[in-house]
């Protein structure tokens, strides 16, 4: 009797003690097993920061402006196409604390054995040395925009300054036809147009005279062979890019003399920004001529803003993709192709909206 | 298992839940400590790297200053404090390095690996140069490795600043998982803490319940209820063996009871029964003393005409008077107490002489009686109104023929007295109604001593404690009438 009252008992409790017992273990399952899951969705998020790509070679790319979207430019097409060979291109200095003159990257890029550079070269004699040195601790050095011809680079990559002469003389002849175009309608007071025209062009202190001659006379040929019937004065005016900023105050200098030229070219992409700058400032949008270079955001629309009549335009992508090209050949074969030209565009009020519609797909991106 | 956990004692259940509750929680605070110790672990982690650079500049620093001490002072303690710095910064940079990855950090530490090989060179070189004297070599590398330690003093500190606006993120990273982690945590203990409150309730609730019944079913004890119901144990603690033990009290209380009831009217029938006694003697005396006012008197008087008889010589006048004295005297003397047989017998024969006197001796009397029979105890004043019945209702009109026979003999376990006679005879319905107690007498006649056969009958039946003391007998009309009384012997 007793046994059958106690197994009655039993059947009674059991639901009741089930139903603590089941939460409790249900309920500590599920606190331990939402810190187990977190605690493994932590350790996996942490360990994702440590997956890169590790290259075979390491150039560098040495320039004097790292900032300027020129360069910029040249930069990430040289990058684009190293990736594909494996190869990591490095703007040297952008991540330095300090900013270091050409020279200073050089003898940098020398003794951190680097496997070649890509200098902006000039041809003062430090760099010539300094190419020399890389050369001597088997680095290879293509020199870019600038030659530095005495020295041992293996290759130039640039664009042809007498094109770029006769292209800048052409735009000449162009805003000459377009002066003569609004006098005859009555829309110029200016009486002289015919009878001479003041060209200045802006040139970089630091420009190789070699490459100066080269642009001059490719735009004096220009101007001699399509149209003689004009008078012009060419002079050139040195831009002190000595010192940080002294660009901007060369540039203004021209604009506060008493005979302002009639059109401005501008040889570099800091030139031209200062100088339509400096042109909208003096209140001489449409009395100075600027002739601009590279195709940044701010002169494509300039042009587009009629301030800077036109603009002409490297492949910059496709210079940076010369570069390495160039460096890989040597390191593989030992020699390379002396000369890259890059292409040149002209951009103008006729073809500026085409621009704009890619530098928006570029922004959409 | 089961039964073993349910026959634990309460306190070792008390004491396990709770010890099982802070147990959960304690495992529950090891795991969350163990998170925050991972997580610190990692950020004490963060700025490793920067700690690390520091140590390489400290280090480079050291190498220049004792090259420099040497060229200035060429001592052999800034010699030697070249030699161990240029160790230790050999050691230092072998440890960076050389990948080439698309974050600056691994090229930067390349380039710093590498210049500090030329470094570390140009110094040698200059020491050489300083200890041969060779003046122009020793500043020519002096000058290279000065311009090679302010480059690589650049790129660490530029890596540096690197590292450091990363880990700066990992930190703030770092620090916003601490934050959800803290809340998470307290989330859980808050979590932890109402789950382990509800069980420990639950459980307890569970343990105590019993308890709580009892005190109710006690409560309605104590209120007189001795019917409640009581709660069944479920468990062999001590709850359980206490409401054991509640139910046998209660059990054995209610058997107390029913025992002092059961007692209690024992008692009350027995004094119900003396006063029922007491009550129809004083009937019978009242009704005595009614017919007779004065029997001392009466007595006295009959001895005094008994002692007037004798001396006239009148002898059976003399008996006479003496036996009417002597029946009156017994009326008065034996009224109130238990009489043997043999007083009672005695009476009848009294009674009977005294009628054959009245009625001139027409009465036959016979009587039969085992004498051993004869000091039994019986109530008094019984037998003689049973023979006065038989004589006033039976024989008083036959004259001479009428009979009386007077019987005591033992029956089984019972003392029987028979008076038997002659006369009318009883029909059956008289016998049950005079059984029964429900005859009603006619007007009283002087013959009679007032005490009626329900007062007889009521009485040996209280003395015999039973019903059937009585049985009257007849055979017909004109054939007699029995009437015998059983005595517990």
């Amino acid at each position: 009797m007793d046994n059958k009252n106690e197994s009655n008992l039993n059947a009674h409790q059991r639901p009741r003690a089930a139903g603590i017992i089941i939460p409790t273990v249900i309920f500590a399952l599920a606190i331990l097993t939402v810190g187990v899951l977190l605690y493994r969705f932590y350790m996996v998020r942490s360990g994702q920061d440590h997956d890169d790509n590790t290259y075979d070679r390491y150039y560098v790319m040495i320039t004097d402006d790292i900032k300027s979207s020129f360069w910029q430019s040249v930069y990430s097409g040289a990058l684009k196409t190293a990736q594909e060979k494996n190869v990591f291109v490095e703007l040297l200095g952008s991540n330095l604390s300090y900013d270091y003159t050409c020279e200073e990257l050089m003898e940098i890029a020398v003794s951190s054995h680097v496997d070649g550079i890509m200098v902006y070269g000039g041809d003062p004699e430090r760099m010539t040395e300094l190419i020399d040195d890389a050369a001597n601790a088997g680095i290879p050095v293509v020199t870019m925009y600038s030659d530095n011809p005495n020295s041992r680079r293996c290759s130039f990559v640039g664009v042809s300054g007498y094109n770029m002469g006769r292209e800048y003389g052409r735009q000449v002849l162009n805003v000459l036809s377009d002066k003569r175009r609004l006098s005859y309608s009555g829309r110029s007071t200016d009486a002289d147009v015919e009878l001479s025209v003041g060209i200045t062009v802006l040139v970089d202190m630091k420009m190789p005279s070699y490459d100066q001659n080269v642009i001059m006379s490719g735009l004096k040929d220009s101007l001699t062979w399509e149209n003689t019937d004009i008078e012009y004065a060419i002079q050139t005016v040195a831009v002190d890019n000595s010192n940080p900023f002294s660009v901007e105050e060369s540039i203004r200098d021209v604009f506060m003399e008493e005979d302002i030229p009639d059109i401005l070219i501008c040889l570099n992409e800091l030139d031209t920004t200062c100088a339509y700058q400096a042109a909208i400032d003096y209140n001489k949008v449409g009395s100075v001529y600027i002739l601009g270079y590279y195709d940044s955001d701010k002169i494509i629309n300039a042009i587009n803003r009629n301030v800077v009549f036109s603009s002409l335009a490297i492949d910059t992508e496709e210079m940076g993709s010369f570069c390495i090209e160039a460096l890989e050949e040597y390191n593989e074969s030992g020699n390379t192709s002396q000369y890259f030209t890059a292409d040149i565009t002209l951009i103008d009020k006729n073809n500026v909206s085409d621009f704009i519609a890619r530098e928006e797909e570029d922004d959409a991106k | 298992m089961r039964s073993k956990l349910q026959s634990l004692p309460l306190s070792y259940k008390i004491s396990g839940i709770y010890i099982i509750a802070n147990l959960f929680i304690f495992i529950v605070d090891i795991v969350l400590l163990m998170g925050i110790n991972a997580l610190s672990v990692d950020m004490e982690m963060t700025y490793q790297d920067n700690r690390r650079l520091n140590e390489l500049l400290l280090s480079l620093d050291s190498v220049q200053d004792a090259m420099t001490g040497y060229l200035n002072s060429k001592t052999t303690d800034s010699l030697s404090d070249y030699y161990i710095s240029e160790q230790r910064y050999a050691e230092l940079t072998g440890e960076l390095g050389t990948q080439i990855t698309d974050r600056p950090y691994g090229r930067m530490e390349r380039n710093i690996k590498n210049m500090s090989v030329d470094y570390l060179d140009d110094v040698s070189q200059t020491i050489e140069a300083k200890r041969g004297r060779n003046v122009e070599k020793y500043r020519v590398h002096y000058e290279e490795a000065t311009r090679l330690y302010e480059y690589i003093k650049t790129y660490i500190r530029s890596l540096n600043e690197e590292q450091f606006v990363t880990n700066s993120q990992m930190y703030t990273s770092l620090a916003r998982d601490f934050r959800i982690f803290e809340f998470f945590a307290v989330a859980v203990m808050f979590v932890v803490l109402l789950g382990s409150a509800y069980i420990i309730i639950r459980v307890t609730g569970a343990l105590i319940d019993p308890l709580r019944q009892l005190s109710e079913s006690a409560d309605e004890v104590s209120n007189g209820n001795l019917d409640a119901t009581l709660p069944k144990s479920r468990y062999n603690d001590e709850i359980g063996k206490l409401t054991l033990a509640f139910g046998k009290m209660m059990v054995s209380i209610k058997e107390y009871i029913e025992r002092i009831r059961m007692s209690m009217e024992k008692e009350r029938a027995m004094q119900e029964k003396e006063l029922m006694m007491e009550t129809h003697l004083k009937d019978a005396q009242l009704k005595y003393l009614q017919a007779q006012i004065n029997p001392h008197f009466l007595f006295n008087t009959l001895n005094a005409g008994a002692q007037l008889a004798m001396m006239e010589g009148a002898d059976r006048t003399y008996e006479y008077v003496q036996t009417v004295a002597d029946f009156f005297r017994y009326n008065v003397k034996k009224q109130d107490e238990l009489v043997n047989i043999e007083d009672e017998v005695e009476l009848v024969d009294n009674y009977i002489r005294i009628l054959n006197v009245r009625f001139s001796g027409d009465i036959h009397y016979e009587k039969q009686v085992d004498e051993r029979l004869l000091h039994t105890k019986m109530p008094s004043m019984i037998l003689q109104p049973i023979v006065e019945n038989a004589v006033n209702h039976g024989i008083r009109e036959m004259g001479d023929k009428g009979q009386i026979r007077l019987k005591v003999f033992r029956d089984l376990n019972s003392v029987c007295i028979s008076v038997r006679d002659n006369g009318k005879g009883m029909s059956r319905e008289d016998i049950e109604k005079v059984v029964g107690g429900k005859w009603k007498y006619e007007e009283q006649t002087g013959d009679s001593n007032g005490i009626g056969m329900d007062n007889v009958i009521a009485r040996l039946r209280l003395f015999g404690e039973r019903d059937d003391v009585i049985r009257i007998r007849s055979d017909g009309q004109d054939k007699g009438t029995e009437v015998v009384i059983y005595l517990p012997l």
